[in-house]
């Protein structure tokens, strides 16, 4: 609950006076006055535990030496930190924790930025222990994170970290006084989240990363902010290089939107890019297999191909598609080259695969292209409630947000999931909830009616909305009216009694934050469920309110910019409608050319009109629809008759081993530019190395085409185009510490409860078909696993050292019943085929369902139907029937 | 599985408590009482009960002395080294069980008979030095005594010259009306 309090107190640190917030730790009030007080086990992220004793301080008419840590500042307080008898106590502690404190530091690795190095420095603290240290037996920890117990301070930073931050509980103290050391349980290797967290918060050298252990010292290290490229999260990191060579990723405490926490993929995935199967050249098809060619000969290739094809079959033989892990600046000059250089809307980016059901929904609704909230909201919200997101696998540091307001703000966690609360090794969101509805993915729908249904019959409505669009009110109820609580319970297995005490606490709430994640917003109707969802807000009174909002999750983490800088069919730059006059005029004027009239096809309508032989060349920008799209899609049949397949990518995915020039992109490490993340937040990215052998940032390469193609697009750096984007797109004006979000267009919600709602109420208020689940078989998921994000991830050593390959998760009441165990090989198979995997057995599993990790399933994708939102273009298929049978 | 065994008694131990977690030192007794020690096994099972990680009961399994990781001998020498009981010569019964038995602290002698353990305060320091073998105190320990004892425990699987037991708390009164 947000309880912020305007109360100050005046207190003198050093002679210094300062006011502060009421409540406000005399340590941080010192900061506040420009006084450090030393510290080891103090993190302004945690409790105060007070137990290293480092930051004693004098506190006037207190008779003993206080904790600063520990001791709330209050009014007319004076406090010293620079007396002798102070200075003496940190001396002395020093000693003490000296006294076993090995003196390693030319091979540890914490040399050079340790917390324990500095202060010994500063009070020349000598000891006068002549025995022996403390020494443990060093045991293996864990294939990422390396301990040297030796050198603990016993700080338990790093414990309080794992429970109160990230709510993972893996690390522990074992043993007692002295002899107390951190460790997982027995001698079991560590199995947990492998966020990092511990090694960027220890003080010392205790706990260090094995990806880079003995490879250097900080003071030999460049650092380059930038922003993880895993989700949509939008985390700032800092790369640390050395010459080409990645040796490091950490976030600076307080830095970035994820307030210097990272998960596995952001701190231990950073190899990806560096990856020895890098395309380093650019190749070109000669009789048939790629071959390296020089930049010259394959732009002046893809030139003559690309006139030759406009020549005989006009602009619409063209389409492009865009990965939302590019830049802002690449993702606005791809739409701009494709609709101006070439004269098609045919393009289209990874943003298509989910997060335009999002965003479609927020347009319709409210007016906005981005949250109404931002991360600060969540934060502070009192009431939230997550709908299919599996937060900690997809977005692990919204999820970071969404803890942070249940256990350190008190705030109401609701969760409609597919999840099961259980203690595991990883987190798990539905253990904090105040209610949770345990929910298959294909039917996310019905609860979301279930909810609103409640809503409406429990007399929750909002008098304001009810009297302002009473039509729009009264034909909700009228849909709601025609599903039955029985239908829902045999649905959902969820009671109304349930559907309605999660309704009152939603009502009851004052700031409101409805989180969709990927799940949903991948399902079958995800589109339609956001709407509701939508709806659910506004029907509460919630839409409009400071603090509440509707904030569907992003994937990629570039995907909300690649609908912001237009590289979707239907949307121009600023998310503007394609089919707008006064937009299309605007943008007309800024590029001082005329658009293209002719509507643009979607990710699934290029593949069928290449397939139909329409579109006779497509550009490609790290996407891989080949190895993304389930087959029956048929993208591999389609895209092997095009005339030109020209692929930007880093490495020779399934698409680009068809493609007739493939042309080596720069990786996120080695390019500049903005990302925006799932709030909307656009941030800069900066390079940490360089364009590793001849590959080149795809803004440039796009730019060298339009040179060659004769209508140039030429800017010197990404920061011109920034600056064009700039001029054209409202909101991109700076790049803040934080965004500032939009609040929902009073107009807009007019247009919808008037008249927008109405043409698909009756489709979006039946509840979604009920698939008879037949014995031997289960519900197969495609999920997102914390530890990769798409093929991409799969290139990074460290992340395939957790999780190297495929496996099927189920729940043990499944297990058991088909004779399974976790390492167990199993076969599942429907009439579209099957595919082998292993299996792992975990609690959080629902029965019933069984989750493969997408990033391996593309073998996989075969066994599931494909559907298309028939608004937004949406292809899903992420569930599919399967029955499961052991293989030997 | 604790939960086969003694589901009636873990339930009542769990509706003692308005915290789960606070059942966990009560659970760890429990385990131990049925197998000697606590066994990984068991910490797993009772992490589950109380929906605690592993490493959350084992790092309280591994504060306390009390709680027998590995297992241990019929009878369990606790030796108390804590300041008082150093002063008054813990050290010395210490050697006693190493001349006498021919083990140090966390060895069994090879019949499986003893183990010997030296813990933290027993809260006996008045009588110093002491030690606890099982659940019982045998305090004011002189060379004597502790041949004694060790002869009766051999010969008897008791001795008389026990004080105690300390270590348990009495069991939950009758509730009135019940």
């Amino acid at each position: 609950m947000a309880n912020q309090t305007t109360e100050t107190v005046r207190l003198m640190i050093d002679g210094i006076s300062i006011s502060v917030p009421k409540g406000t730790l005399v340590i941080e009030a010192a900061r506040q006055a420009g006084v450090m007080i030393p510290h080891f086990c103090y993190h302004p992220k945690l409790k105060p535990d007070a137990n290293c004793r480092m930051c004693l301080v004098e506190i006037e008419r207190v008779r003993k030496l206080q904790t600063s840590c520990s001791t709330v500042a209050t009014e007319g307080m004076a406090v010293r930190t620079a007396t002798t008898v102070v200075n003496d106590a940190h001396k002395s502690v020093l000693e003490f924790i000296l006294a076993n404190h090995p003196l390693d530091c030319p091979v540890c690795d914490q040399g050079g930025r340790c917390d324990l190095q500095d202060f010994s420095h500063q009070y020349t603290a000598t000891s006068r222990f002549a025995e022996t240290k403390r020494i443990f037996q060093k045991e293996y920890f864990s294939p990422l994170i390396e301990t040297q117990m030796n050198r603990c301070v016993q700080c338990l930073r790093c414990v309080r970290y794992c429970d109160e931050v990230m709510d993972v509980k893996a690390l522990a103290p074992i043993g007692r006084g002295t002899m107390t050391e951190i460790k997982s349980f027995g001698n079991h290797p560590l199995d947990c989240e492998f966020c990092g967290g511990c090694v960027q918060i220890c003080p010392v050298g205790a706990i260090t990363s094995r990806l880079s252990m003995y490879e250097y010292r900080p003071w030999m290290l460049k650092r380059a902010d930038t922003i993880c490229t895993f989700c949509g999260d939008g985390c700032q990191i800092t790369v640390q290089t050395k010459d080409q060579e990645l040796i490091e990723v950490n976030s600076a405490h307080s830095g970035g939107r994820n307030n210097g926490d990272l998960c596995a993929r952001g701190y231990f995935g950073f190899h990806a890019a560096s990856h020895p199967d890098r395309v380093t050249h650019p190749l070109i098809r000669r009789n048939g297999t790629l071959v390296e060619a020089t930049w010259e000969e394959a732009l002046l290739f893809v030139a003559e191909q690309t006139n030759r094809i406009k020549q005989a079959h006009g602009p619409q033989a063209f389409g492009g598609l865009i990965s939302g892990r590019c830049t802002n600046e690449e993702l606005y000059l791809f739409q701009k080259f494709m609709r101006l250089t070439i004269g098609t809307n045919n393009l289209d980016s990874s943003a298509r695969y989910g997060h335009v059901n999002g965003v479609q929904a927020m347009r319709r609704v409210q007016g906005t292209h981005r949250w109404t909230v931002t991360f600060e909201d969540i934060v502070q919200a009192d009431v939230l409630l997550l709908v299919g997101t599996n937060i900690t696998e997809a977005n692990p540091i919204t999820g970071l947000k969404v803890k942070e307001a249940v256990k350190k703000q008190e705030a109401t966690l609701l969760t409609i999931e597919a999840l099961q609360p259980a203690v595991g090794t990883i987190s798990n969101i539905t253990n904090l909830s105040k209610q949770h509805l345990c929910v298959a993915p294909s039917q996310f729908g019905a609860a979301v009616l279930g909810l609103l249904k409640a809503v409406i019959e429990g007399d929750h409505v909002d008098p304001g909305i009810r009297q302002r669009a009473s039509d729009y009110v009264s034909a909700l109820s009228h849909a709601v009216r025609q599903i039955a609580w029985e239908d829902l319970a045999v649905s959902t297995g969820i009671s109304s009694d349930s559907f309605a005490q999660m309704a009152a606490s939603v009502v009851r709430g004052r700031r409101v934050v409805v989180l969709a994640g990927q799940i949903l917003l991948r399902s079958q109707g995800g589109y339609g469920m956001c709407l509701n969802l939508l709806d659910l807000l506004l029907l509460s009174g919630k839409l409009t309110s400071p603090g509440c909002g509707f904030a569907p999750l992003a994937e990629e983490n570039n995907d909300q910019g690649a609908v912001e800088m237009g590289a979707v069919a239907e949307l121009l730059p600023g998310a503007l409608d394609l089919t707008d006059q006064d937009s299309r005029d605007r943008m007309a004027r800024a590029w001082k050319e005329e658009l293209p009239l002719v509507p643009g096809g979607t990710l699934i309508e290029m593949v069928d009109r290449a397939s139909a032989g329409i579109i006779k060349s497509l550009f490609v920008v790290g996407e891989n629809p080949v190895g993304s799209l389930p087959s029956q899609i048929r993208a591999k049949e389609a895209l092997s008759k095009l005339d030109l397949l020209v692929c930007q990518e880093l490495f020779l995915t399934e698409t680009a081993a068809l493609a007739h020039v493939v042309l080596p992109a720069a990786s996120a490490m080695e390019k500049a530019g903005t990302f925006t993340n799932t709030e909307g937040h656009a941030q800069a990215v900066r390079p940490a190395i360089d364009p590793v052998g001849d590959s080149r940032p795809d803004w440039e390469i796009l730019s060298a085409f339009s040179v060659f193609l004769g209508a140039p697009l030429e800017y010197g750096e990404a920061k011109e185009i920034l600056k064009e984007i700039r001029s054209v797109i409202p909101g991109y004006g700076s790049l803040g510490p934080s965004p500032i979000a939009p609040t929902a267009d009073p107009s807009a919600i007019d247009r919808y409860v008037t008249e927008g709602y109405r043409h698909d109420v009756a489709i979006r208020y039946t509840l979604p078909p009920r698939a008879v689940r037949q014995e031997g078989t289960v519900q197969l998921g495609l999920v997102q696993s914390l530890f990769h994000s798409g093929k991409f991830s799969t290139h990074s050593k460290g992340l395939l050292q957790i999780e190297p390959s495929a496996f099927l998760q189920m729940n043990p009441v499944d297990a058991a019943r088909f004779a399974l165990g976790s390492g167990d090989r199993v076969r599942l198979s429907n009439n579209r085929g099957q595919f082998i995997t292993t299996v792992k057995v975990l609690e959080r599993v629902p029965e019933g369902l069984a989750w493969l990790p997408d990033h391996f399933a593309q073998e996989a994708l075969r066994l599931f139907d494909c559907v298309i939102d028939p608004d937004t273009k949406v292809p899903s298929f992420r569930t599919a029937t399967v029955s499961v049978l052991k293989a030997t | 599985m604790l939960k086969d065994k003694y589901q009636q008694e873990i339930d009542e131990l769990l509706s003692r408590y308005p915290v789960k977690r606070s059942a966990l030192i009560p659970l760890l007794y429990l385990a131990q009482r049925d197998e000697g020690f606590v066994s990984e096994g068991a910490m797993k099972e009772i992490a589950g009960l109380l929906h605690l990680t592993p490493p959350q009961v084992y790092e309280t399994a591994t504060f306390y002395t009390m709680i027998n990781l590995k297992p241990v001998g019929k009878f369990h020498l606790q030796v108390c080294k804590s300041l008082m009981c150093a002063l008054a010569g813990s050290d010395t019964v210490i050697g006693w069980v190493k001349t006498k038995l021919g083990i140090g602290p966390g060895e069994t002698t090879t019949d499986g008979l003893f183990t010997l353990s030296a813990v933290e305060c027993l809260a006996a320091c008045g009588t110093a030095p002491m030690m606890q073998v099982n659940d019982d105190y045998y305090e004011r320990l002189t060379e004597d005594t502790f041949d004694r004892i060790l002869a009766d425990l051999k010969k008897d699987g008791s001795c008389s010259l026990k004080t105690g037991p300390f270590m348990w708390p009495e069991p939950a009164p009758a509730k009135p009306g019940a």
